[in-house]
């Protein structure tokens, strides 16, 4: 290592002249030559004045003014996020709400046909085929008004005749008597709610759907009775208003 | 929570002289420098978590404030080179000896060209190496180390020229 390079190293960092120094080059060529060791000393004295002057006085306050202002930042930012905490909250509960509701309401059918049998098998037992009470064609067509239609004359023996929630649906329930078991005729409003089916049926029970203006006429019935008469005669026999 | 404001309490009180000082020498200015250095630290709090070593945080926190310092130009560019710089450097009560040489050394350290003085001030105060000025200044290492070179080689010759009696002429 020759001189320049000596000096240049020693003044682009003092500390390689240290007795600790990790620069084993500078080390040995420090041993080489007294002035050099001079020159290096001369270079740490210089440091340690530029050391000094660099160390300028440091406010004795400041350690105490940042803490403070980061509490106070920090307390401002914990506000905000209370009130995104609470936000957060009452969107949840609302989803929940909402989640609720449309749990209890919707339906867990997907089509006309397999509600009409469920609700069928349902109130099976509440009707016997053989009952003695009759409801009037009158009485029919006032519950009748309300789905804007009109039976011009009776279908057989009505033996029951009432509103009914269909699929949460206001609707109307009715029970003739059938050949050996009851017919069950549901006159239900237009809805995307469920699916429409023409024709459904399982090992007991077989049903056909007739869509009307504004109202789905559903015939369900056993297998001993001809779906296709009934269909005619409800066709034949309503009329609506409107 | 306490966790973190413990670290920051810790970082702040053994750092917050060095970084003090580095702003200091970046803008001449004790107002200016300590606003840098607020203004680091808050940044230092929100990224409080992404310094995973804390053997880094010195070198991660003069990266924030040069950054910072850079924001300031930004800013305001029209604030700077109102005065000349070395007659706004810190003129402190001239006590004795030692602080009259202090002072005609800071003068000559704040004429120094920022390029020069910069590192400078990272090895002397920041005790780093010539590989963690060169990674902070976004310099190589050789140029960083000529850098060096030539502030205290001009720093030398300034002292060797320095004249006889400084300070007051009276009568």
């Amino acid at each position: 290592m020759d001189d320049l390079q000596f000096r240049r190293a020693i003044l682009a960092d003092p500390k390689s002249a240290d007795q600790n120094s990790q620069n084993a080059e500078i080390l040995a060529a420090l041993q080489e030559d007294e002035t050099r060791k001079q020159f290096a000393q001369d270079i740490n004295n210089l440091d340690s004045k530029i050391r000094e002057a660099l160390t300028i006085p440091v406010p004795d306050d400041l350690s105490d003014k940042l803490i403070l202002r980061q509490s106070l930042a920090n307390h401002q930012i914990h506000k905000r996020k209370t009130r995104i905490h609470l936000a957060l909250a009452a969107s949840v509960a609302i989803m929940g709400g909402l989640l609720f509701n449309f749990m209890q309401f919707s339906s867990a059918y997907g089509n006309l046909g397999d509600y009409a049998l469920a609700h069928v098998y349902h109130e099976e037992t509440s009707f016997a085929n053989n009952s003695k009470s009759r409801v009037t064609l009158t009485a029919l067509n006032q519950k009748m008004a309300a789905f804007d239609g009109n039976f011009s004359e009776s279908l057989g023996k009505l033996i029951f005749a009432d509103y009914c929630r269909f699929d949460g649906m206001k609707s109307l329930h009715l029970v003739f008597q059938g050949k050996t078991s009851p017919v069950t005729v549901f006159v239900v409003p237009k809805n995307d709610q469920l699916d429409f089916t023409a024709k459904f049926n399982d090992e007991k029970l077989f049903g056909e759907s007739l869509g009307f203006k504004h109202a789905n006429v559903i015939v369900v019935a056993d297998k001993n009775e001809s779906l296709g008469q009934w269909q005619k005669g409800i066709s034949d026999n309503i009329a609506w208003s409107i | 929570m306490m966790t973190k404001q413990v670290r920051y309490e810790a970082l702040v009180k053994a750092l917050h002289g060095d970084l003090y000082r580095y702003a200091y020498w970046l803008c001449h200015e004790k107002q200016v420098a300590e606003d840098l250095v607020q203004e680091t630290f808050l940044r230092a709090w929100r990224a409080l978590d992404s310094l995973k070593d804390e053997k880094a945080a010195k070198s991660w926190l003069i990266t924030i404030l040069r950054r910072e310092n850079a924001r300031r130009f930004e800013r305001k560019r029209f604030e700077m080179s109102e005065y000349e710089e070395a007659t706004i450097t810190d003129t402190q009560a001239l006590s004795n000896e030692q602080n009259i040489e202090n002072n005609w050394l800071r003068e000559k350290i704040a004429q120094l060209p920022p390029e020069y003085s910069e590192p400078l001030v990272l090895q002397v105060l920041g005790g780093f190496n010539g590989d963690d000025i060169a990674n902070m200044l976004n310099l190589n290492k050789n140029t960083v180390m000529t850098r060096l070179f030539r502030a205290r080689n001009q720093l030398k010759d300034a002292l060797a020229a320095e004249p006889e009696s400084k300070g007051v002429y009276n009568g």
